[in-house]
């Protein structure tokens, strides 16, 4: 793909992509921003940046207090919420309220700036992940070469967040936590990477549109007698790659059975013991951020991204289906699977799940060698 | 020492007892189903030891100590695990100037706490105990509460500064790299207020020490205030409050039949029967689901799903009782009333329960005994092998996961259990899988005996249904008679020990809680694991804190 073709807007940035219109550029193009030159394309991509943010901490914010609570409820025979308004959906606002107006409580032997940081570098470093996602409707912040690198590599980020808030919080469960986040994420990052190389051998990019691009070009299968072909999302082509990395990221993003460095019955709520009110909140929504940016990650090289039957101009509708169906994966793991223990923990990430993605990586690399 | 005198029956048995310990005893003091032997306080770790290597009294059940006017006195409630109608009580007096006493700690280890509890409560002070404490009671209380001179109107005024802040103390020294946490007492894996305290090595448990107390209200006083004929009926429901209630109001009513000789109607005891098997089912789901908490964290389906069973246990007990939790429905000599009308609607409401009860059992072994993950956190953690539960006098589905095949309603039948047709379920896994599947089966057990019941309530003949024997309105059982019953409550063998002083009250009331030597046996089982087997081995010991601190 050659990179920098103008389309109507120069391509300024090494960051921006060729074939693909961006939101950025978009945004330029329809506010007539982008005739003001680079600080007007920034404050494009700011307004961009903007939106996506605002799309994902929207859906936090019915995840956590609403959606959470109904499907947890459904699984363990409860009704959850269900007095402010239709189906209880109100409850985000009391929530949103209750959990801003409370009483801010800082230990007194808390590291302050570090104390104070790691909620926004957990919640910051999911969000970044989010500007390289293709999330269709041409709602894309930034297509660089490196793509899934850079999705990888912010959504690490949140490690040193998680070991901050643990350290920092002057608590022994919140210590505990934070080294119990700190080996988990250190042994399953490894196999997750190198499961998504397995789809980049396939794809030949680190691109991520060009992933999902070249997932729903090809045809893997058709089906007699149907119009509709079957296309060669990388989770049909390489289920196994596809359940290896989604194990992975259970254990990324610390959920059932992989719930570590929280494991309420033992830590009491791991590194985030010690925060309250809007600090809490920050935490809570870094983690249901990490949800879905794994979510995110699993529809762009598994799920072939935000394609789907209908118009073209659904994708960001598919793509969030693929999103919340990943978070829905999540409650429901957690209402039916016990907790690992940690030691068993570190054991399945170095032992089992490190050895089987190399394994996927080599037998991807050969039959991409032998088709070739 | 009540006349010391009289031996209901000279058996053979007593006499080699008598022989074996020789001039060690010097007096009798028969409690109403045990022979007492009457002890010097520098003899006891000697005959203890006798009676348990020459004799085979294997369980230490409970340690009794109270004050009389002239004197302090320790109660060795001995029997065997093998063998539980064969009981030997060794009383130990001590002088009131100088109430000390030597330790059995170094026989049985249970005696730890016990002994603890009595230098808390009473006052005597034990010789060789490795640690006597308080162990209900705050390190500063002034005063021993269940002693004689002890002035209940002298307000307890300890300043917040001489007060010890058990939360306080950190453990850390710079040469062993450990580290010390408190567990508890807010903590959500403590089952109430509980605070274990804990020395780590990373994530390896070094050592563990429970802090108890935190619910203690005094409950043997309050019986000891209450008259027997009503007034004490009500607390035994206070001790395992989770829904055990029956069960350890049968303690009560077994202890006070047994000493004012009365005789249960057998139609009152078949529902005593039913009841109490339907409390146990609403434990053990208690138990499943809380121990489903521990293991799979706190969004897990199990627990509802063992509540929405639970459930419907509770709404038959209320239809019986009137009550939820707190039943108050058994009576000194039988059962508050008869079984509810329309009659058959009970029973066709239990029949019901009985019927979906199998499947309900199969969805638990679905959902939580096959599964995997399950098995690999459960299978060999926790472990405590036959004999170390013997000697820290662990009972009930603890006990039974090991291997020791010890049950009350079996080995020293009371009620109607003897006429119905069950199994005592063991296992011989020793750990926590064992216990969580003991108590699985024992579910399956108490429907079994629960529906013979109810076949037998059937057809009981209209005119025979009598709730509750003729007992008199003021009962004063004869001054100085002791006796010390247990039945098997939900968590092991709940005992009661009695002792009259002529009064319609009782002089004495000492309850032994199973959850007490249960809990004390944690630390066996969780050295050298980690701190998620320590939280998997709590929860799998199934422990009541009201039970542990009455």
């Amino acid at each position: 793909m050659s990179a920098g073709t103008s389309l109507g807007f120069p391509a300024a940035t090494p960051l921006q992509a060729g074939e693909t219109v961006l939101l950025p550029e978009r945004i330029g193009d329809l506010t007539g921003l982008g005739e003001f030159g680079l600080a007007g394309e920034l404050f494009a991509a700011f307004i961009a940046a903007f939106i996506v943010a605002n799309i994902m901490m929207a859906m936090t914010g019915v995840a956590g207090p609403w959606a959470k609570r109904k499907i947890t409820a459904a699984f363990t025979d409860r009704i959850a919420v269900n007095h402010l308004g239709p189906g209880g959906i109100f409850i985000i606002v009391a929530d949103a309220v209750r959990l801003l107006s409370k009483e801010n409580i800082i230990p007194e032997h808390a590291d302050r700036p570090a104390y104070d940081l790691a909620p926004i570098v957990i919640a910051g470093s999911a969000l970044l992940g989010f500007a390289v996602i293709p999330m269709g409707s041409g709602i894309h912040l930034a297509d660089p070469e490196v793509g899934l690198a850079f999705v990888f590599a912010v959504a690490g980020i949140a490690s040193i967040g998680l070991v901050m808030a643990g350290y920092a919080s002057g608590n022994k469960y919140s210590m505990l936590g934070g080294l119990r986040a700190v080996a988990q994420n250190i042994a399953y990052e490894i196999p997750l990477v190198v499961t998504g190389l397995s789809v980049v051998l396939f794809a030949g990019s680190l691109r991520m549109s060009e992933i999902v691009a070249v997932q729903n070009e090809t045809v893997l299968f058709t089906i007699p007698g149907l119009e509709w072909a079957v296309p060669a999302w990388y989770a049909l082509v390489n289920p196994f790659a596809f359940v290896l990395f989604l194990i992975a990221n259970f254990a990324e993003v610390g959920r059932n059975p992989f719930d570590m460095p929280e494991a309420p019955a033992e830590l009491i709520a791991g590194y985030q013991t010690e925060y309250s009110s809007v600090q809490f909140v920050l935490v809570y929504l870094g983690e249901f951020l990490h949800i879905f940016l794994g979510g995110a990650i699993i529809a762009t090289i598994f799920l072939g991204g935000p394609a789907g039957p209908g118009p073209a101009e659904l994708g960001i509708v598919w793509f969030l289906l693929k999103i919340w169906a990943v978070f829905f994966l999540t409650q429901w793991l957690r209402s039916a699977i016990p907790r690992v223990r940690i030691d068993h923990l570190i054991e399945i990430g170095w032992k089992g799940l490190l050895v089987l993605s190399f394994a996927n990586l080599g037998l991807t690399a050969a039959i991409v060698w032998v088709i070739a | 020492m009540s006349t010391g005198i009289e031996k209901s029956e000279a058996t053979g048995e007593e006499d080699a007892l008598e022989a074996l310990l020789a001039d060690r005893a010097i007096a009798h003091d028969d409690h109403l189903n045990a022979p007492g032997f009457v002890v010097n306080p520098t003899d006891v770790q000697d005959v203890l030891t006798d009676l348990r290597e020459e004799a085979g009294y294997d369980h230490l059940s409970c340690v009794t100590s109270q004050q009389y006017e002239d004197r302090y006195e320790t109660i060795y409630h001995l029997t065997k695990f093998a063998d539980r109608t064969d009981e030997v009580s060794v009383v130990v007096p001590t002088s009131l100037s100088n109430p000390v006493s030597q330790s059995a700690e170094p026989v049985f280890r249970t005696a730890d706490w016990h002994e603890r509890e009595a230098y808390d409560l009473v006052g005597i002070e034990y010789e060789d105990h490795p640690d006597l404490r308080r162990i209900l009671l705050p390190e500063t209380w002034q005063g021993h509460p269940l002693g004689g001179d002890y002035d209940q109107e002298k307000p307890q005024l300890v300043t917040l500064t001489e007060h010890e802040n058990p939360i306080q103390p950190d453990h850390h020294d710079q040469e062993s790299d450990t580290m010390f946490l408190n567990i508890g007492p807010h903590h959500p894996a403590t089952h109430g207020v509980l605070h274990v305290k804990t020395v780590l090595d990373g994530e390896t448990v070094v050592d563990v020490e429970p802090d108890i107390g935190y619910l203690h209200r005094c409950e043997e006083q309050m019986c000891q205030q209450g008259t027997y004929r009503h007034q004490i009926m009500p607390y035994p429901d206070r001790w395992d409050y989770v829904s055990a209630g029956l069960l350890n109001e049968w303690a009560y009513a077994r202890a006070i039949e047994d000493m004012a000789d009365i005789e249960v109607p057998e139609y009152a005891q078949v529902i005593r029967t039913m009841s109490a098997e339907l409390c146990r089912i609403a434990s053990h789901m208690l138990a499943l689901g809380t121990f489903a908490l521990d293991v799979y964290g706190e969004f897990t389906a199990i627990f509802q799903y063992t509540f929405r069973d639970r459930e419907v246990v509770q709404d038959i007990l209320e239809e019986l009782t009137g009550q939820r939790m707190m039943f108050n429905y058994f009576r000194v000599g039988g059962v508050a009333w008869d079984l509810p009308e329309p009659r058959e609607d009970f029973l066709e409401q239990t029949r019901d329960f009985l019927d979906e009860l199998p499947a309900k059992v199969a969805e638990y072994n679905d959902m939580v005994t096959s599964n995997e993950i399950f098995q690999t956190r459960c299978v060999d953690t926790g472990v405590i092998d036959a004999e170390t539960v013997k000697d820290y006098g662990c009972t009930g589905p603890v006990a039974r996961g090991s291997g020791v095949d010890y049950d009350l309603r079996r080995d020293d039948p009371y009620g109607y259990y003897e006429d119905l047709e069950w199994d005592v379920i063991t296992r011989d896994g020793c750990d926590n899988y064992a216990r969580v599947l003991c108590r699985m089966q024992e579910v399956e057990e108490s429907a079994k005996i629960i529906e013979q019941c109810v076949d037998l309530l059937e057809d009981w003949p209209e005119d025979e249904r009598t709730v509750q024997a003729n007992v008199p309105r003021t009962l004063k059982p004869d001054a100085d008679t002791e006796t010390y019953r247990a039945v098997e409550a939900a968590k092991g063998e709940l005992g009661i020990y009695l002792r009259s002083d002529g009064t319609d009250k009782p002089g004495r009331f000492k309850i032994r809680s199973p959850c007490f030597s249960n809990l004390q046996a944690l630390e066996e089982m969780s050295e050298g694991e980690y701190i998620p087997d320590l939280i998997a081995s709590l929860g799998s010991l199934d422990i009541v804190l009201g039970e542990v601190d009455r």
